[in-house]
């Protein structure tokens, strides 16, 4: 008797509480299991609030308020991560694709890294040739560590670096109003575009010219 | 006469010598923290130590007067200009105003009400950043203790302390008598402290139940079980939260950060 019911409990902490633990992990609809899932993040305020100054490949020093009055798309990636981070730079452009192409040029797409030791002006500008995106719209963007690491927080991205160089990171693409609030988020790797565009579509039909400076809040 | 004048120059040199190897070292308060490995609580990479490289770490939490010479050079930071992006309602709002902590005993005390976000900037203006989780666990586990009773014995305090941080009796910095082998103190006793990545990759679905805390790796001593603690109340904050028991110190590389 008691010899059975010592079994029934071993089974249930080593059956039952695992799969109510994996349970608890499925709450997010989405599928990558092995990435890290993306925090809730603020969606009211401007992240133009943001102060830091960033450099881009073509060597050109901004700052994200540079981008107020355009709806932008933001994806956190770094150099060296050949699997996953070229499957993100490609969702990122298909955001970009899926805006109606009179519309597209007034759209802005920030590529930034989270190894600025190694992604480098110069490697940063090879990479966005390698990837044909070396375009006006786009920019490939490093800057100092502790900037990194907030716009991270205010993307709700979390990485963390491992012992061999890499990093753990969320797959995510964010797009921002042109006010700088976050409006819509792609979490996972290659989901479907076309709500993101819509969004930016609809800010751009309202404001066709973009750049129309607004006060921040 | 000559002589005389050829003595005090030679002083000066000597001095100015002395002063200018040793000042920026002294002035700093910074400890080196020689690369190594630690077991986290997390359920990482099953059994695998963490590694953490050489780094710099301040020798005590940075102070209301401290925080008060960043504001000063950076207004976007003080409290009326902070936007609710960066920071909840509480920030700072010990202090009288803008750039007046009021009651002179704050000077030395940790600043604490700080966001997550203000932390980082004042770390990054210190051409610093905040430390690693790793790299803070790591250097808080290097303490010597005399025996492994008095090492359970000072875990088990700790396990207390955590349970009720009382932020209305905090001390000046280093007067814990709490200090590290390379001088690094009150990482224990003072307040809880920031860390870059406070909420790590696997944070998630932890939290302060028994289930999940048998879940956390550890060694069964009492000192896991304090982490774990630790690494739980870390995680459940925001990195817009300012609450009075939280603070924070920065960290340093080797070479500049680029």
């Amino acid at each position: 008797m008691n010899r059975t019911k010592k079994l029934s409990l071993t089974l249930f902490a080593f059956f039952l509480l695992p799969t109510a633990l994996l349970a608890q992990h499925g709450h997010g609809n989405h599928t990558n299991n092995n990435a890290l899932n993306p925090k809730e993040v603020n969606m009211e305020h401007s992240l133009f609030h943001m102060s830091a100054n960033w450099t881009n490949h073509r060597n050109e020093t901004l700052k994200l308020s540079d981008f107020s009055g355009n709806p932008v798309v933001i994806v956190m990636y770094y150099g060296n991560c050949v699997q996953v981070c070229p499957i993100l730079i490609r969702d990122a452009n298909r955001v970009f694709k899926a805006v109606d192409e009179s519309l597209r040029k007034n759209v802005r797409v920030l590529a930034v890294t989270f190894d600025p030791q190694n992604d480098t002006i110069e490697r940063l500008h090879a990479y966005a040739e390698e990837k044909e995106l070396n375009i006006p719209e786009w920019h490939f963007i490093t800057g100092n560590r502790s900037d990194i690491r907030e716009l991270a927080m205010l993307l709700g991205v979390e990485y963390t670096k491992k012992g061999d160089g890499h990093f753990a990171h969320s797959n995510l693409v964010t797009v921002l109003d042109d006010e700088g609030k976050i409006i819509h988020r792609l979490e996972g790797l290659n989901q479907p575009v076309d709500e993101a565009a819509k969004y930016i579509e609809t800010i751009l039909n309202t404001n066709p010219d973009g750049r129309s400076h607004q006060n921040l809040d | 006469m000559l002589n005389k004048l050829t003595h005090i120059v030679l002083l000066t040199l000597f001095t100015g010598l002395i002063l200018g190897v040793f000042y920026p070292l002294a002035g700093q308060n910074r400890a080196e923290i020689p690369g190594g490995s630690f077991h986290s609580v997390l359920p990482e990479v099953k059994g695998e130590p963490n590694e953490v490289e050489l780094f710099h770490l301040d020798q005590t939490a940075v102070t209301n007067g401290q925080f008060l010479e960043f504001l000063k050079e950076n207004p976007d930071w003080r409290r009326s200009y902070t936007p609710a992006l960066y920071a909840e309602n509480g920030y700072l709002k010990h202090w009288k105003s803008d750039l007046d902590y009021g009651d002179e005993s704050l000077q030395g005390l940790p600043v604490t009400r700080v966001s997550w976000f203000a932390a980082n900037a004042y770390c990054g203006w210190k051409s610093g950043r905040l430390p690693t989780l790793n790299e803070w666990e790591y250097a808080a586990q290097l303490m010597d203790h005399e025996s492994a009773v008095e090492a359970d014995q000072f875990s088990a305090d700790l396990i207390g302390w955590y349970s009720a941080v009382d932020t209305d009796k905090t001390q000046p910095v280093a007067s814990t008598g709490i200090e590290n082998r390379h001088g690094v103190k009150d990482m224990f006793g003072l307040v809880m402290e920031w860390v870059e990545d406070f909420q790590p990759p696997i944070g998630e679905d932890i939290s302060i139940d028994c289930g999940t805390m048998g879940t956390m790796k550890g060694d069964n001593s009492i000192y896991s079980y304090a982490m774990s603690i630790r690494y739980v109340t870390r995680m459940s904050f925001k990195p817009t939260s300012t609450t009075g028991m939280l603070g924070f110190r920065c960290a340093y590389n080797q070479q500049p950060e680029l």
